[in-house]
């Protein structure tokens, strides 16, 4: 295709304002791409919508790329005028194009100051590329300034000099709104997340986003904590190599133990229960609070019936809750990295809650030193000697499923499951501890046929071992 | 039913001796073949891609076959009045490219070509108060600029213009119970951080406060059956997160734990015969990006054909002889 530079001008000119009246024709697109197009056709825009999709033909994408490129740069040498408007339309078809190029979102962050271009619009704008473009770093990186852009408008008003009559109802009533919009804001943006991480495997950006907005947006709610915690129990257990949605929940799992720990500070507990040298008085009134608060929590388990409900305390329920996640996820996915790896983490933050909590008032086992030593001699050896090799082959071969199976039934029937979640159900929750971790490892190992389940197995023993302590 | 494991079979024919004439001429052609479309798409990020192409250039006792003058020409023309350096002309500073532009510069060992007392104006100027840095005046916090930050000022003199203790108190907080460091305080750990926050440490003098072999540990667990490293758990092997990991190890004094026989193999699976050049994986479209980092690599496993590189700042250990700079390592 041998097109003048003046045919290339007409014809990319044509394509970025079909772009525009596509998003103006149908403002719930909702999905972008390129269709595999080598040849124009004739007298045919390259722009395709077909219900809320829109297509790029991918002919057209080498005159359309730089030409806007190069319109942009121009424009930011100040050798060529543009208009606020030919800026959002230039600054969204090159975006769509390139979603990390820097310099075209700082425009839009410039059109957003001056009023010319509304957040929403620039937050869809990146929803958009986000779909074709799951992991652009740049476009994550916009969306979180774009969002300090919202929440500072959306911050209630000051109010250090008090208004007449109706000003306070008047205030009242817009603090409302305004954190009602917030809470839409932080709605979609979970969603963005969510779309993003389901189109791109352990996608980095996308999950340490999620985190900042909770951090940004909703820090200390314990209700929005709640809320992504059960909804996020679904996900990872349909996307269990997913290291990063497991280390999401890892955080919120993080999160709200710190809340519930230190929530008698922001809502002082009841006079007799205060003093109560019993923990149990203690962490009965946080779950009470808890279960107040949100009742929707974490709604892959039955709620508390409701005379164990004030001897259930809420953290230890909570950790409870995700080991035992853990441990059927273990079992029905073997040979899963991302899951041994959730069990560390789960595990190393139950412990040591524990042993805070236990220090605080001196009561249940004495757990050894909480620090990690440096020079540890379980550490300093070559950890990669967990080989595949050291999970004996023989024994899984000579083992056929139907041994396998009647010794499945075995544990089930008569002999005590190493893990104790299942034996306590209707007790008090009561989460593994040292010496049923190293069963639960046993119980793995037993009759293991996968050998990287059984190399994840062996590796968890030995960071037991030498992290947690002998 | 066992699992697939994510990870790259080598095949037999696979590359196994390196190739390094072609990689030079790979390099060479590259910056002249500017087609329009890759090149366009590829602009956002070009004083980093110049420094891939210069340091790997360097690495392999080639540089002089690169434009000096053209390249500092650019360089100069790249950075602005508020003393930051940009991708390319027309595009906005950042502290991404500042980094690459006095490490361009400093391979050739004319950092002056730049406002050097703006460059540390600019570098001091994105620290907030919590010590953390912002890649530009936007206000994106990242532990990647902190090592920016630091590396910069590292290669120009200049670490005391920051608060050094606020700096190091911050990437500190983004360290994770499994040794490892992520992009903000919470953040998931990740070896491109991990290398970004060991390497920032070093820097500062402050390596002590890694536990490294709980660190070590986490970075061996990225070696796969392949011999190749993976960035996170359950992630397919990478050339690039190779150098991370590695160059982390060998900051950690723990570059002995992984097998480096194996992991030689596979980098050297990952070129490509015909064209030069590294890429990802075994078999995938070569790039500059992970030329560097594959040449790299073996350099750190030992191989002799390579200059030593420094594997805090990737570079050249015979340049930062030259100015005097030898980022801690632990032992
Ligand atoms: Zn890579």
């Amino acid at each position: 295709m041998a097109e003048s530079e003046e045919e290339v001008d007409v014809l990319v000119q044509r394509v970025v304002k079909d772009i525009n009246n596509a998003f103006k024709r149908n403002p719930n697109i909702d999905e972008i791409g390129l269709i595999p197009c080598p040849e124009a056709r004739y007298n045919r825009s390259p722009i395709v919508l077909v219900e809320n999709k829109l297509g790029v033909e991918s002919w057209c994408v080498k005159f359309l790329l730089p030409y806007v490129h190069n319109k942009l740069l121009r424009y930011r040498q100040r050798k060529q005028w543009l208009d606020r408007e030919a800026l959002v339309d230039i600054t969204c078809t090159l975006l769509l194009l390139n979603p990390d190029f820097t310099t075209a979102w700082n425009v839009r962050k410039e059109l957003l100051q001056c009023g010319a271009l509304s957040p929403q619009r620039d937050l869809y704008l990146g929803k958009l590329a986000l779909t074709k473009f799951p992991k652009s770093p740049e476009t994550w990186i916009h969306r979180r300034w774009v969002l300090k852009q919202v929440v500072r408008e959306c911050s209630p008003p000051e109010t250090d000099r008090k208004e007449q009559n109706g000003g306070e109802q008047r205030d009242a009533a817009e603090r409302t709104w305004l954190s009602e919009r917030l809470h839409r804001v932080l709605y979609d943006e979970m969603k963005v997340c969510a779309d993003a991480a389901g189109r791109y495997p352990s996608n980095y950006n996308a999950w340490s986003h999620r985190i900042w907005v909770l951090q940004y947006m909703a820090q200390g709610d314990l209700k929005v904590l709640h809320d992504e915690l059960s909804s996020m129990r679904q996900w990872v257990s349909m996307h269990v190599s997913d290291h990063s949605g497991f280390h999401y929940r890892q955080f919120l799992l993080k999160a709200l133990v710190k809340e519930l720990s230190q929530a008698p500070i922001s809502s002082p507990p009841p006079k007799d229960c205060r003093p109560s040298p019993d923990p149990r008085c203690h962490q009965a009134h946080l779950s009470e609070q808890v279960n107040g608060e949100a009742t929707v929590a974490a709604p892959g388990s039955p709620p508390p019936s409701p005379e164990e409900k004030p001897s259930l305390p809420a953290v230890p329920q909570l950790f409870q809750q995700e080991m035992d996640l853990c441990t059927d996820l273990i079992q029905s996915f073997p040979g899963h990295e991302a899951l041994w790896c959730h069990r560390r983490h789960v595990f190393y933050l139950w412990h040591h809650w524990r042993m805070d909590h236990n220090q605080h008032n001196g009561q249940g086992c004495v757990i050894r030193s909480p620090k990690l030593k440096h020079a540890n001699p379980g550490l300093s050896c070559r950890p990669h000697v967990v080989s595949p090799g050291a999970v004996s082959l023989e024994q899984s071969e000579n083992r056929n499923g139907q041994a396998h199976e009647s010794q499945d039934a075995m544990e089930v029937d008569g002999v005590p499951d190493p893990h104790c979640t299942k034996r306590l159900k209707r007790g008090p929750p009561c989460p593994p501890v040292l010496p049923t971790e190293h069963g639960f490892v046993a119980s793995v190992l037993d009759g293991c046929r996968s050998p990287e389940q059984g190399r994840f197995a062996l590796a968890y023993r030995k960071w037991l071992d030498s992290v947690i302590g002998q | 039913m066992g699992t697939q494991v994510k990870d790259v079979v080598i095949k037999p024919e696979a590359p196994s001796v390196l190739l390094l004439d072609k990689h030079a001429d790979y390099i060479a052609a590259y910056g002249s073949k500017k087609d329009d479309y890759e090149y366009t798409l590829s602009e956002y990020l070009r004083v980093s891609g110049i420094y891939w192409g210069l340091t790997v250039m360097d690495l392999m006792g080639q540089l002089t076959r690169m434009n000096q003058q053209e390249i500092t020409d650019f360089i100069k023309s790249c950075q602005h009045d508020c003393g930051g350096v940009s991708a390319s002309i027309g595009h906005d500073p950042h502290l991404l490219y500042t980094l690459s532009a006095v490490q361009i510069l400093s391979l050739y060992g004319t950092v002056d070509v730049l406002d050097v007392d703006r460059v540390v104006q600019y570098v001091g100027g994105l620290q907030q108060e919590d010590g953390s840095f912002a890649g530009d005046k936007w206000g994106e916090i990242d532990t990647r600029f902190s090592f920016c930050a630091v590396a910069t000022l590292s290669l120009l003199g200049k670490l005391d213009a920051i608060n050094l203790n606020k700096a190091v108190e911050f990437v500190l907080s983004c360290m994770n119970f499994d040794g490892g460091f992520g992009c903000r305080p919470g953040s998931e750990s990740h070896a491109g951080q991990i290398y970004c926050c060991a390497g920032f440490l070093s820097l500062t003098g402050q390596l002590h406060q890694i536990n490294a072999d709980l660190l070590g540990w986490w970075l061996c667990e990225r070696q796969l059956p392949s011999g190749g490293l993976n960035g996170r758990p359950e992630k397919l092997p990478d050339v690039c997160y190779s150098w991370w990991v590695l160059a982390s190890l060998k900051i950690i004094g723990r570059i002995h734990w992984i097998d480096k026989a194996k992991l030689r193999s596979f980098i050297l699976a990952c070129q490509d015969e015909e064209t030069g050049g590294f890429a990802d994986r075994p078999g995938d479209m070569v790039d500059p990006f992970h030329t560097l980092f594959g040449v790299a690599g073996l350099s750190l496993l030992g191989d002799e054909q390579i200059k030593e590189v420094n594997p805090v700042l990737c570079m050249p250990e015979e340049v930062l002889d030259k100015l005097g700079l030898h980022p801690d390592l632990l032992s």
